[in-house]
């Protein structure tokens, strides 16, 4: 394999999450709304709350901040809501990172739990009271579980990619 | 306890103010930017407004590059799918297309009666410039069940105008950019529409459930009669949003158990849209009245084409059905003037045969009289004749006189 593909491939491995995280906010399948009453969850924010506590480097918080930005533009809610989520998100992952000393996932999870807990309930009072939107409490309810219970899933799969395909591309 | 305190705040501070060694803001900076997006979007300043509108136009047609492989997936599966079908599809088309074309003309006919109608009662048309639009992103929100097109202030396309997928009602313009606009579909639970259900028309509000159906939040008036009845739902043209009677759904019996709460199932699927045309609706007093009866009289002209055409054959058939009749007249004519003559012939006979008889009749007391004279001429004539010699010194009378007719009639007597 030449180098310059190599350097091609080891980059894109490196701003995999940050590609993801386009692609979701961009892309017209939103795993927040799948035409099932009774399951959605929320994809960027496991992606965002992971990164934020495992690998830092990997999602600068400017990008995240864009991400937002593009993800009020395309669903339609007030430009920078979004984003001041995503970053109460990041602010939360960063103080988990500064506090734990033996990583777990199951307190990892928890954290995460509380902190969409919080995110979803300003969310809601924000777009209920101050934009005029309205919103249903049970959606987001099931929004808030499954977002729970997916991160378990994810977390794996994100670890996995990142020990074998990232590390691996690091050490050749 | 005052060192956890300390931790906490450390911590807290490190999260908020640290940067990472590619950060180039911290979180509190980036905090701050986010709400002052927010305060700004709010505000309606012109140049905000632009920068709104320049950042909508990028990313809407980002995320329409971004989910072009995944329309592309979406594509060929539908696409695969319409092929499996496609016999079933076709017989379905063929039958339908049957029904249809006979159901056509009689639709033009009311159409057309209905504009008439809407003109008399000064209702809204629908104005001339119909934008057809391409469906550029329809991403499926929890808080907006909108779709983004391909059409903008560029083309004419203002807040607040009707989405239309073939006749069907299904959304209203939200958001316009120079390229793009927003459509709030009629699923959002922020639409408010008012609808009118038939047959029993009755106003109501309608809004979505955010998923694929409708909800009659509020019924105006009276309670719903017809409960077994499938219910339409059209747009009532209540405060001059849209025109009135453009179908949206229609509700089904068991929904229709009570006033408020009605679903609707809508006669779109709004998640298959792809083009949607958009309209707006004003009332057009010349131009539509012009063509609207420049409409009438077409259909007036093909009416009196036809109503001449069925005159001429009626009045055909009528002549026919009189010839017929002038025939059989002369026929009965011509043997009751047969029958006029023999009778006048017979008439004739008869008058000679009373005239005879009359003559005979009114001879009748002179041959009596005659008789008598004859009778009596037997005897008195010798009495009465020159010729008798014995009478030769009496006043006598020549036989056949009348003289000697009144002597023999006397009895002799002079």
């Amino acid at each position: 394999m030449s180098s310059a593909t190599k350097n091609v491939k080891l980059l894109l491995y490196k701003n995999f999450p940050v590609v993801l995280l386009f692609i979701a906010v961009l892309n017209e399948t939103d795993f927040n709304y799948l035409n099932s009453k009774y399951f959605s969850f929320n994809f960027s924010y496991i992606l965002i709350f992971y990164y934020s506590v495992k690998r830092s480097q990997s999602l600068g918080y400017i990008y995240i901040f864009i991400a937002g930005l593009l993800n009020d533009v395309v669903v339609g809610t007030p430009i920078g809501l979004s984003s001041l989520m995503y970053l109460i998100l990041c602010v939360t992952a960063s103080y988990l990172r500064n506090i734990t000393l033996r990583p777990s996932l199951v307190k990892d999870a928890i954290f995460f739990l509380i902190t969409i807990l919080i995110i979803n309930s300003l969310l809601f009072m924000s777009l209920n009271f101050i934009f005029d939107y309205e919103l249903e409490i049970f959606d987001q309810l099931i929004n808030i579980t499954f977002t729970f219970i997916l991160y378990f899933l994810f977390s794996n799969i994100f670890n996995f990619f990142e020990k074998y395909l990232v590390s691996n591309n690091n050490a050749r | 306890m005052e060192i956890s305190r300390d931790d906490f705040v450390i911590a807290l501070r490190s999260a908020f103010l640290k940067k990472g060694a590619q950060q180039r803001f911290s979180l509190l900076s980036l905090i701050f930017f986010s709400i002052i997006f927010l305060i700004l979007g709010s505000l309606n300043f012109k140049v905000t407004n632009y920068v709104k509108t320049a950042i909508q136009e990028i990313v809407y047609r980002s995320s329409f590059i971004v989910s072009l492989p995944e329309n592309l997936l979406k594509d060929n599966y539908l696409i695969v799918q319409n092929h499996l079908n496609l016999y079933k599809i076709n017989n379905k088309n063929v039958s339908e297309l049957k029904e249809l074309k006979s159901k056509n003309i009689s639709k033009k006919i009311i159409e057309y009666e209905n504009i008439r109608l809407k003109q008399l009662i000064d209702d809204y048309f629908v104005a001339g410039n119909e934008i057809f639009a391409k469906v550029l992103i329809d991403k499926k929100s929890p808080f907006l069940r909108s779709i983004i097109i391909n059409k903008g202030s560029k083309n004419n396309i203002k807040l607040g105008m009707a989405a239309l997928d073939s006749i069907y009602f299904i959304g209203k313009v939200v958001e316009v950019n120079y390229t793009t606009s927003r459509v709030l579909l009629i699923s959002d639970i922020n639409s408010k529409i008012p609808v009118s259900l038939e047959p029993s028309n009755i106003q109501a509000i309608m809004s979505g459930n955010g998923n694929e159906k409708g909800i009659i939040e509020y019924v105006s008036g009276a309670r719903l009669k017809n409960k077994n009845d499938n219910l339409i739902v059209y747009t009532s043209g209540m405060a001059g949003l849209f025109k009135s009677g453009i179908p949206i759904g229609k509700i089904g019996k068991k929904n229709s158990l009570s006033n408020t709460g009605l679903m609707v199932d809508f006669y779109k699927d709004l998640s298959q849209l792809k083009f949607v045309k958009i309209l707006s609706f004003k009332k057009e007093f010349l131009n539509s009245s012009i063509k609207v009866n420049e409409e009438v009289s077409k259909i007036d002209i093909e009416n009196l084409e036809n109503s001449k055409n069925e005159n001429i054959n009626f009045l055909k058939k009528q002549k026919k059905i009189s010839e017929e009749i002038r025939i059989k007249l002369e026929d009965q004519n011509s043997s009751l003037n047969k029958q006029l003559i023999k009778l006048r012939k017979e008439n004739i006979e008869l008058n000679n045969l009373i005239s005879k008889a009359n003559i005979l009749i009114s001879q009748e007391p002179l041959r009596e009289k005659n008789l008598e004279f004859l009778e009596l001429n037997l005897l008195y004539g010798g009495k009465c004749s020159k010729n008798n010699f014995k009478n030769i010194l009496k006043k006598k009378y020549k036989v056949g006189t009348p003289q000697y007719r009144a002597c023999v009639l006397n009895k002799g007597k002079y």
